[in-house]
């Protein structure tokens, strides 16, 4: 599985560093305009990180939706890889753009801080919830794709089910917002994280159609 | 279908699959290694459904395959070794070249032979250092097959494999085949419906219409029994055995038979005259089979 895992990661690198390099051009264009104007205020200090979170996500949404159908196919055929670890790809790769995309967004906001001087506490709690929404939104990716192929496949139960799980997780991640409290946020949307990634490598391994 | 000697290469015992407005099956098929088996059947007869199923790509509603006595379903992994698959989908790295697709597969595939891999991509003239996106389509059915063959499997499973090559490169792809099954100790199940493949490849024909399995015949037993016959007759309205397609203009008749010798005796007891009979092709019988049904045509003027 870290294989196929490492294949996929090193295949898709384009994608992310020509999205990190975009968004990190855009959140440094947004610094030197905050170091210009010298307006602290102006701009909030965690936006120029956040575009660098976004990167992640959307790299996600791409490697979701680019003939990952076809090479599972293949990957199947190919000896010793079961659903579950083909699974297990599925639902890791959106962790690990996002772990790239956060690692940059996070040395960006430092940098902001260190150039402007100023570090607000409240930046940082911003930064936690939004950065862990988008990675919520780019684990949901798989679990539609799953449950709409269950509904394909016939398999309504299970189509309920991953529509079910996605309805929770949307709702944990609206309530999520409204919390004070980081660590409630978080948990809010760890949990809708979690959910969506065990619930979408079950549907999957309980395909009876790998083709499409 | 009770018969399970582990020698079959793949058997088919009541394989069932059901989608909305279609069921394949239940089918019944035994391919023994050796064999070339040509799965014959207009688009959307349930060809490739079949190829799936037997890959472990789509799991049957009812019934199962076993493949060199090891079933069949996607959790398992020991039947994948006797298997090649060619499908519609080539599944490969778009921007990778194909060399470097092989060279992640070999690390997946039990079995996988460098060697084998290099022969069989000089052999089809391969160009290894140009990413998959930017070969053509025949080439990307050879690096298919590379990619297949190159494990050793003792079965080969091609979903449509000349389909849409020019005939140049269908031609290779024919020889490479053919070669592959030479030493008999590989089965090859293909599905067509470029019916001039059969001549040069299959030895026997399964013919699917409607996802139900309608013959499965020997290739030479085919073109021994069916004719093209036609005879000046006054009868008007005679029925013959074995008899597909009838047309009359008048007293003289052209028929086209499935058991030419039973209707040519027919014939000498009416008295027909002018009898002529012709051989036909085995597509042309391949398509007298995939019509909708046996019919009479009477052609009257």
């Amino acid at each position: 599985m870290w294989y196929a895992l490492k294949a996929e990661l090193v295949y898709f690198r384009v994608w992310l560093l020509g999205g990190l390099g975009i968004a990190g051009g855009v959140s440094g264009l947004m610094l030197v305009l905050k170091f210009l104007v010298d307006d602290a205020e102006g701009i909030p200090g965690f936006l120029t990180g956040m575009f660098l979170f976004i990167a992640g996500m959307v790299v996600s949404f791409i490697v979701q939706s680019y003939r990952w159908e076809e090479r599972r196919t293949r990957l199947l055929l190919a000896g010793t890889l079961t659903p579950r670890q083909l699974a297990g790809v599925m639902v890791i790769l959106p962790v690990c753009f996002m772990s790239v995309g956060a690692l940059a967004g996070v040395v960006m906001i430092g940098l902001t801080a260190l150039i402007t001087g100023n570090l607000d506490p409240a930046d940082l709690r911003t930064t936690a919830v939004l950065g862990v929404e988008f990675w919520a939104y780019a684990q949901m990716g798989p679990l539609v794709q799953e449950a709409t192929a269950a509904r394909r496949q016939g398999r309504g139960r299970a189509a309920i089910a991953g529509w079910a799980v996605f309805a929770v997780a949307v709702l944990l991640l609206a309530v999520g917002m409204f919390f004070r409290h980081l660590i409630q946020a978080n948990l809010g949307q760890m949990t809708a994280i979690v959910m969506a990634m065990v619930v979408a490598a079950k549907l999957y391994t309980g395909r009876t159609d790998y083709t499409r | 279908m009770n018969d399970h000697r582990p020698g079959a290469a793949a058997r088919l015992s009541g394989l069932t699959k059901r989608w909305p407005g279609f069921q394949l099956g239940p089918l019944d098929l035994v391919l023994e290694p050796g064999t070339v088996l040509a799965l014959v059947g207009p688009n959307g007869a349930g060809k490739t459904t079949t190829l799936n199923c037997m890959a472990g790509l789509i799991v049957p509603d009812e019934g199962g395959t076993e493949v060199y006595g090891s079933p069949v379903h996607p959790t398992l992994v020991e039947y994948r070794r006797d298997i090649g698959y060619v499908g519609e989908e080539n599944g490969f790295f778009q921007g990778w070249k194909a060399r470097r697709n092989l060279d992640f597969l070999a690390k997946l595939m039990p079995g996988w032979s460098k060697d084998r891999a290099r022969r069989l991509a000089e052999r089809f003239g391969l160009p290894m250092d140009k990413p998959v996106n930017k070969l053509s389509h025949g080439n990307r059915t050879k690096l298919a097959l590379v990619a297949a063959l190159a494990h050793g499997p003792r079965l080969l499973l091609l979903d449509e494999p000349t389909s849409g090559l020019d005939p140049v490169v269908r031609s290779e792809v024919l020889d490479v085949l053919w070669e592959i099954t030479e030493d008999g100790e590989h089965a090859v199940l293909y599905s067509t419906h470029v019916l001039s493949d059969i001549n040069r490849l299959a030895d026997e024909l399964a013919f699917l219409r409607d996802g139900q399995l309608v013959l499965r015949t020997g290739r030479d037993e085919l073109s021994e029994r069916w004719r093209r016959v036609s005879f000046r007759l006054q009868h008007e309205d005679v029925e013959l055995t074995g008899v597909v397609e009838h047309r009359r203009v008048r007293a003289e008749h052209q028929v086209i038979t499935r058991d030419s010798e039973a209707t040519l005796q027919q014939l000498a007891e009416l008295g027909a005259e002018a009898v002529e009979v012709s051989r036909m092709s085995v597509d042309e019988i391949a398509v007298q089979i995939l019509k909708e049904g046996h019919h009479v045509v009477r052609a009257e003027s």
